[in-house]
This record gives C-alpha cells, sequence and structure tokens, in this order.
C-alpha cells in the first residue's frame, strides 16, 4: 500500500475535499455512475486495505484488497437481514440506513477499529440522504413546473367559447376562425413536448390569444405586437409571454369603461432578448407590484410571480420580471434573457 | 395542376370537413372519400390517386400502418397526415409524409400542404437558371442594373414592379408573379398579392388591432397577407436559427 499524504499529518484541506468529492460522487445512490470512484476515495481516507459498498440489488463494488469471498457473503447475508452490524476476522460490515431505511452496506477489509468504520459509514449515509433530498427537491421542482404551464385561465376561457357560441348562429365564418384560434391556443397551452420553446412560438401564441380575446372585448382593446426577427430563435420556458399580457387585459383594460392599448414588444439589446409588455390601464402603486411578484398577494397577480419564479429558476437571480408602474400610470412588465443559455435548448 | 386525392377519416364529420376543404382547393380536380382503412387499401389498389390525405388514429389498421403498407407499392401517393394530436409528427416524416396536419385543419394549411403535392406530382419541375441576378433599369435615359441582393421588397404596379432599395425605388417591365417565379428560392417570398419581400430584410414584424400584419423594412412596410403570414414566420424562424439574420442586411 502506497503513503498517501494525509496519513501522517494529514492535511485538513484535502481530506475536507475528498470527503466532499464523496458525497457528491454518491449523490446518484449506491450503483450510480461515480459509486466505483467514491469507493477508490473512501478507502484512501479511511486508511484501510480493503472497502466495499454494496446496494440491497447485491451488486458488490470493491476498492483495494477484497475480503475472503465465503465469509463476506456470509457475513453480509447476516447483516441485511438482522440490519445490526457483523464481523468475521479482518472484515468488518455495517448496513447503511438512509432515512432509518436499510439502503445497503458498508464492507472494510483489515485491522480496523470499528470507531473508523462507523465514521465511514456515516459518510456514506450523509451522501445519500443528501442525494435523495435533492433529487426530491428537483421532482418537486418539475411538478411546479408542469402544473404552471397547464395553467389555463377559466375566466379567459369561457369567455371566448361564449363568443364562439354567439357567432355560431351571427357570423359562422367568423366563428369558425375563432375555432381554429381557440384550437391553437389550447394546444400550445397543453403542449407537452419539453421544457422550452422559441420566442417565435410564444409571439405567436400570443397573437392567438389577442385574437380571441379581441372577439370577448371587441373595440375597448386595441393591440400592438412588434417583434425583431433576430430575436424568434431564442429559447425561452413555456407560456412566459401569455401570462404577462392576460394580467394586461385584466387589470389595464377590462376594469375600464373605454378603450385600452396593450403593446408587446421583442427585441435584442446586445446578448440579451427584451421583451416588454405594456398597458395604458389604470396602474397600481408600484410597492403592491413588488408584492406581487413576491407572491405576498395572489389576488390575480398568480400568472405574474410565477413567470418571475420560473425565469429565475432557469436564468439565475438576475433575469426575473421587472415592473414598472404607478397609479392611473398604466404598467410594463420587461422580460429579459439571454440570448444564448447553456443548457436551455428548444 | 387538377389532382385525384383520396381522404380517409373513421369519423364522418372529420372526413366531410377535410373533403369539402379539398374540393374548394383549386389544385384538387377529384376528392374520394374512404372511412377506414381498409376499404382505402381497396380503393388504392383499384386506381391511381396523387396524394392521401390520412386520419392517424383509427379502428384496426391505423393510419401509420397504412402509410407504410402504401410506401411498398411501386408508384406510391403522396402522403398527408391529418390529425388531431401532434405527437406522431416524428414517426410520420419518417415514413415519408410530406405534410402533417393538425385538427381542426385551416386553409392556409391546406394549401401549403397541397402545394407541396403538387410539386412531388410533378416530378422533374424546371429549375430556373439563375438569370435574375440583377435587373436593367432606365435612369435618366441610361440603362443601370440593380443587384437582388440589393431589393428589400418588390411591389406589383400593373405590369410593372416598384423595386424598393435601401437607396430608391426602380420601376422595371415585368409581372412580379414572373419575378417571383425568378427570384424564388433565393430569399424572397409571396407575403402577399402585390408584394415580394426579401426574408432578411425584415427588421420588425408589427401586428395591430385588427389582426393584420407588416413586415418593416429599412425601405418600409409591406403588408403581409393573412393566408402567408405563417409561411413568412416560419421562414424569418428558419433564417434566425441559421443565425443568417442580423441589423443591417
Amino acid at each position: 500500500m502506497t503513503t498517501l499524504p494525509w496519513r501522517s499529518p494529514p492535511d485538513p484541506l484535502t481530506v475536507l475535499a475528498t470527503a466532499q468529492r464523496i458525497t457528491s460522487d454518491l449523490r446518484d445512490g449506491l450503483t450510480g455512475p461515480r459509486a466505483r470512484r467514491a469507493t477508490h476515495a473512501l478507502r484512501r481516507l479511511f486508511g484501510v486495505p480493503g472497502l466495499g459498498l454494496t446496494d440491497l440489488s447485491g451488486s458488490l463494488l470493491w476498492s483495494g484488497r477484497p475480503g475472503p469471498d465465503d465469509t463476506v457473503a456470509q457475513v453480509l447475508d447476516g447483516v441485511l437481514h438482522t440490519e445490526e452490524a457483523g464481523s468475521a476476522p479482518e472484515v468488518l460490515v455495517l448496513p447503511l440506513h438512509v432515512h432509518d431505511e436499510l439502503a445497503g452496506a458498508l464492507l472494510v477489509v483489515g485491522d480496523t477499529r470499528g470507531a473508523v468504520a462507523g465514521q465511514a459509514a456515516e459518510l456514506v449515509v450523509e451522501a445519500l440522504e443528501r442525494g435523495r433530498l435533492e433529487a426530491s427537491a428537483e421532482q418537486a421542482q418539475q411538478a411546479e413546473l408542469r402544473a404552471l404551464r397547464a395553467e389555463m385561465s377559466p375566466h379567459f376561457v369561457y369567455n371566448a367559447l361564449t363568443v364562439i357560441a354567439s357567432l355560431v348562429r351571427s357570423d359562422p365564418d367568423r366563428a369558425r376562425e375563432l375555432v381554429l384560434d381557440f384550437a391553437d391556443y389550447t394546444r400550445y397551452s397543453l403542449a407537452r413536448h419539453g421544457e422550452y420553446t422559441v420566442v417565435a412560438e410564444e409571439f405567436r401564441a400570443i397573437e392567438t390569444y389577442l385574437a380571441l380575446q379581441r372577439a370577448v372585448l371587441g373595440e375597448r382593446l386595441r393591440v400592438q405586437v412588434r417583434v425583431a426577427p433576430e430575436v424568434l430563435a431564442v429559447a425561452v420556458p413555456y407560456l412566459v409571454l401569455e401570462p404577462l399580457v392576460e394580467n394586461a387585459i385584466r387589470h389595464g383594460i377590462e376594469p375600464r369603461a373605454e378603450a385600452g392599448l396593450v403593446q408587446v414588444h421583442g427585441q435584442a439589446e446586445g446578448n440579451d432578448c427584451v421583451i416588454t409588455v405594456e398597458d395604458d390601464g389604470i396602474g397600481m402603486e408600484p410597492t403592491f407590484a413588488a408584492d406581487i411578484l413576491a407572491g405576498r398577494v395572489t389576488e390575480g397577480g398568480v400568472g405574474l410571480s410565477n413567470v418571475d419564479r420560473r425565469l429565475r429558476d432557469v436564468y439565475g437571480a438576475w433575469y426575473g420580471l421587472t415592473v414598472e408602474t404607478g397609479p392611473g400610470a398604466g404598467t410594463r412588465v420587461i422580460v429579459r434573457v439571454p440570448r444564448f443559455q447553456p443548457g436551455v435548448l428548444p | 395542376m387538377s389532382l385525384r386525392v383520396l381522404a380517409v377519416d373513421d369519423s364522418q364529420h372529420a372526413l366531410d370537413e377535410i373533403s369539402r376543404m379539398l374540393r374548394e382547393a383549386p389544385e384538387v380536380g377529384e376528392v374520394v372519400e374512404a372511412a377506414d382503412a381498409l376499404r382505402a387499401l381497396k380503393l388504392l389498389q383499384a386506381d391511381r390517386f396523387d396524394a392521401v390525405f390520412l386520419d392517424i388514429s383509427m379502428p384496426g389498421l391505423d393510419g401509420l400502418e397504412l402509410a407504410s403498407l402504401l410506401a411498398r407499392l411501386s408508384e406510391p401517393p403522396v402522403i398527408v397526415f391529418v390529425t388531431a394530436h401532434d405527437g406522431h409528427a416524428v414517426t410520420a416524416y419518417g415514413i415519408g409524409a410530406v405534410d402533417y396536419l393538425l385538427k381542426p385543419v385551416r386553409t392556409e394549411r391546406l394549401s401549403a400542404a397541397l402545394a407541396k403535392v403538387a410539386k412531388m406530382a410533378t416530378p422533374a419541375s424546371r429549375v430556373a437558371p439563375d438569370t435574375m441576378a440583377a435587373l436593367p433599369v432606365e435612369v435618366g435615359g441610361r440603362t443601370r442594373y440593380v443587384r437582388r441582393d440589393d431589393v428589400l421588397f418588390v411591389e406589383a404596379h400593373g405590369d410593372y414592379v416598384r423595386l424598393h432599395t435601401k437607396v430608391g425605388v426602380h420601376l422595371v417591365r415585368m409581372p412580379i408573379s414572373r419575378l417571383e417565379e425568378y427570384w424564388e428560392g433565393t430569399g424572397f417570398s409571396r407575403v402577399h398579392r402585390g408584394f415580394l419581400l426579401a426574408v432578411g430584410a425584415v427588421q420588425e414584424l408589427r401586428s395591430d388591432t385588427a389582426g393584420g400584419l407588416l413586415a418593416h423594412t429599412e425601405a418600409g412596410d409591406v403588408p403581409v397577407s393573412r393566408r402567408h403570414a405563417r409561411d413568412l414566420r416560419d421562414r424569418l424562424l428558419e433564417a434566425a436559427q441559421r443565425g443568417q439574420l442580423g441589423p443591417g442586411r
């Protein structure tokens, strides 16, 4: 066995770095792709002649000198059944309990003190528990994204259907056109092909949405949409723009008797793609807007804080929504996303 | 062009709808209907069709299976799938379908699909030689040439066209449809009955309350008709994905 730098005297930084790497390597479990590397690192860290890890499936990873097959199999079998530590000459087997549930066992070969093996087992268990927590946090986030995406506003859906029902009698051609728009709208909202789309599709979706809203609101809604071609291919999460446009209409246009204008504008600014959604409606106190973004008030603003959270999740803390508003001054919501982001592909 | 088309769908209303739309299309001469895949197969063995508009989800033999069988015919018809759900697109193109329509079908999408069918059904279509890379114009009694690459858009003006460039407008005696034939495939798109647009010249797409679409260029705004809007958006997205767009062409 080679003498390792930390055997004497131990360098705390090296020890810490090694432990961290072991934790990270065991994130995907005892059979993960990097479990073998973790086994080697563990053996070197604790300075034992042989060390093995096994999960409940019976596959056994060894580093260094393996214990005698028969003895190991016998002791291991006992440990996995009794869930208590077991030993034979030169072999020590400790059960690994992850969140109080048996997940596998740690095997140590050589003349080792029980305390050393115990510490090794503790390190492995902590790594596995952390891995599980991270995995479940990720699943929860995925589930939340899915839930957010599925959110179609019932208010809008039934208003649109009501208009179509009426037009079927008075103007069948227009009704047919709106049914086609409605099909496009629901198809996009229910889309499940991936997490990301492109700005072009987001704009197409809001054009469809606005066509339906114009049928619902008639002359009261005026619309202006402008987009520069160079941002069309920028990848963004699904349904980022539509909640903002919906918000502009619900809070900027619907409460008022007179007509209102909603403007959507997409352009490139250096390495960013900047999209603004603006209404000339009643506006609000900036502090109230901040509360909506932070999710502290849920009244009507759920869509906004959802979009904000999703953008920050994907692009980092710098890339949330910006809201510019004041009472009577209309509202402008600005989305800023990087034009090229590694890992964000439609 | 007078296409012979078979429409296949197990839902009677859907079959009525696609058949009606096909009969209204100028490219289509005759439409035969089949309410299931087996009936379709019999018709196809007995007779020749230019294209089959095929529903995917049908009881018994489904549209994808029928299409794979058809692919083995010596002169297979062109296949266009018509389906409610877009989860099959990859498989559909794998089988060799030329297009993939989503129900309910828009008239514009159907015309685009028929254009593809017509192209497939006329083999060895003429390839226009690149003879019109520059057009002669009269300026102050002298002949000069306007390069195609300098033209941002073309406006129809009776038997003439106006070529709009950054530095001015030039009148050329040629119908816009003829110029469209010459310049098709060189980055120009007929976005309106009266306008031919250089896709790369678009600086901004603008739409307004009435739902009308305008393409803004350095030489002015070009109207985009509803039936060409989708095609232009698709071509702009393609160009953006290839990184062929930038400020100033």
